[in-house]
């Protein structure tokens, strides 16, 4: 190999070394970038969605609770309380337990209601049971001091009134 | 040209080889480092951020829970204002019953024990519920931006305003913004 040779070879070595140095800090950046995007879209993701997940959740929440509160102020019977239930839920409704003399809506499987009423009465055309003198309302599921996966009380011997 | 210059050629682009490969590895870990430190610092600053907001949301959680269940005790109370006292003092301080019905509505929105524990460790409890109490009027802490009224007037309860927590929009109160672009420095 001739002198001339190995000179041109060497100079194209160095315009290729040059582009490597120019060009090194621009693959850091993108692996930092990279990195970055991944990690932070991650957070992103998971904090917007526990963000949301309760938000949402706790819209029912609130309702549950403003119908408990509206409810012990104007309740008298389960028919006022089935009319009270059809402006915050409209499409749920409770059910009457007669022998137990209560009345429980249940929003969610996790939060409900339970009313209690001192007395039956009886409609002596229709014979229609409904329950009235509302005594109190358990909110122990809006307080959390049920267990999450309550079993359902699926008594339902009342009538349904609306 | 002669065989002399394309030997000093040679030379000369032998030695600015061997400088430029100095100069790419001593800038190598200088890079190195700096996408390192840049990363880290970006990373951890955001996600600070996005804790922030867990930990915000957490506290005014806190504050809606209490809020609800001094209302409902309240109305059905004998509503005078020594018991509506002794009842947000006994809400207040009862912070196991808080984490309780906190973890309940956690759990019901899907969100694990684990993710729980994390956000309350590092939030704790809110550290206020009656807000305001001036010539009967007391103001309640029901969340970020979210406040409820009780009127006391002779010692009863003349009227509630808790309108701002049936309307409680938590979602529009807790927004965590993407993360912006990455900026090698």
């Amino acid at each position: 190999m001739n002198i001339k040779t190995i000179a041109i070879a060497l100079t194209v070595l160095v315009f290729g070394v040059l582009i490597l140095v120019l060009t090194q800090k621009g693959n850091y950046v993108s692996q930092a970038t990279e990195h970055y995007e991944k990690t932070t879209a991650n957070s992103f993701k998971g904090t917007s969605k526990i963000v949301e997940y309760v938000g949402s959740s706790i819209d029912m929440n609130k309702m549950l609770w403003a119908l408990s509160c509206e409810a012990i102020q104007t309740v008298k019977s389960s028919q006022d309380m089935a009319k009270l239930e059809g402006k915050y839920f409209p499409s749920t409704k409770g059910s009457n337990s007669i022998s137990k003399m209560t009345r429980r809506f249940e929003a969610t499987s996790a939060y409900f209601i339970v009313s209690s009423f001192d007395k039956v009465e009886v409609d002596p055309k229709t014979q229609l049971k409904t329950l009235s003198g509302l005594k109190s309302i358990d909110v122990n599921a809006l307080l959390g001091e049920v267990a999450m996966a309550a079993p359902v009380e699926e008594e339902d011997e009342g009538s349904e009134e609306e | 040209m002669n065989k002399t210059k394309f030997k000093i050629l040679a030379i000369v682009d032998a030695v600015i080889i061997v400088a430029l490969f100095i100069v790419m590895f001593s800038l190598k870990g200088q890079y190195n480092e700096q996408a390192q430190t840049s990363v880290k610092e970006q990373v951890g600053a955001y996600q600070e951020k996005a804790n922030g907001v867990l930990q915000e949301q957490w506290l005014s959680m806190d504050q809606y829970g209490m809020a609800w269940k001094l209302l409902f005790t309240t109305l059905t109370g004998d509503k005078t204002e020594a018991t509506f006292d002794a009842t947000a003092k006994a809400i207040f301080e009862n912070k196991d019953a808080r984490l309780k019905q906190l973890s309940y509505m956690y759990t019901a929105a899907g969100i694990n024990p684990e993710a729980q524990n994390k956000i309350n460790e590092a939030a704790g409890m809110a550290d206020k519920l009656v807000i305001k109490d001036e010539k009967g009027v007391k103001e309640v802490a029901c969340g970020k931006n979210c406040v409820i009224t009780f009127t006391f007037a002779k010692g009863k309860l003349v009227s509630q305003d808790y309108k701002a927590l049936v309307e409680y929009n938590m979602t529009e109160n807790f927004k965590l913004e993407a993360p912006a672009a990455f900026h090698f420095e």
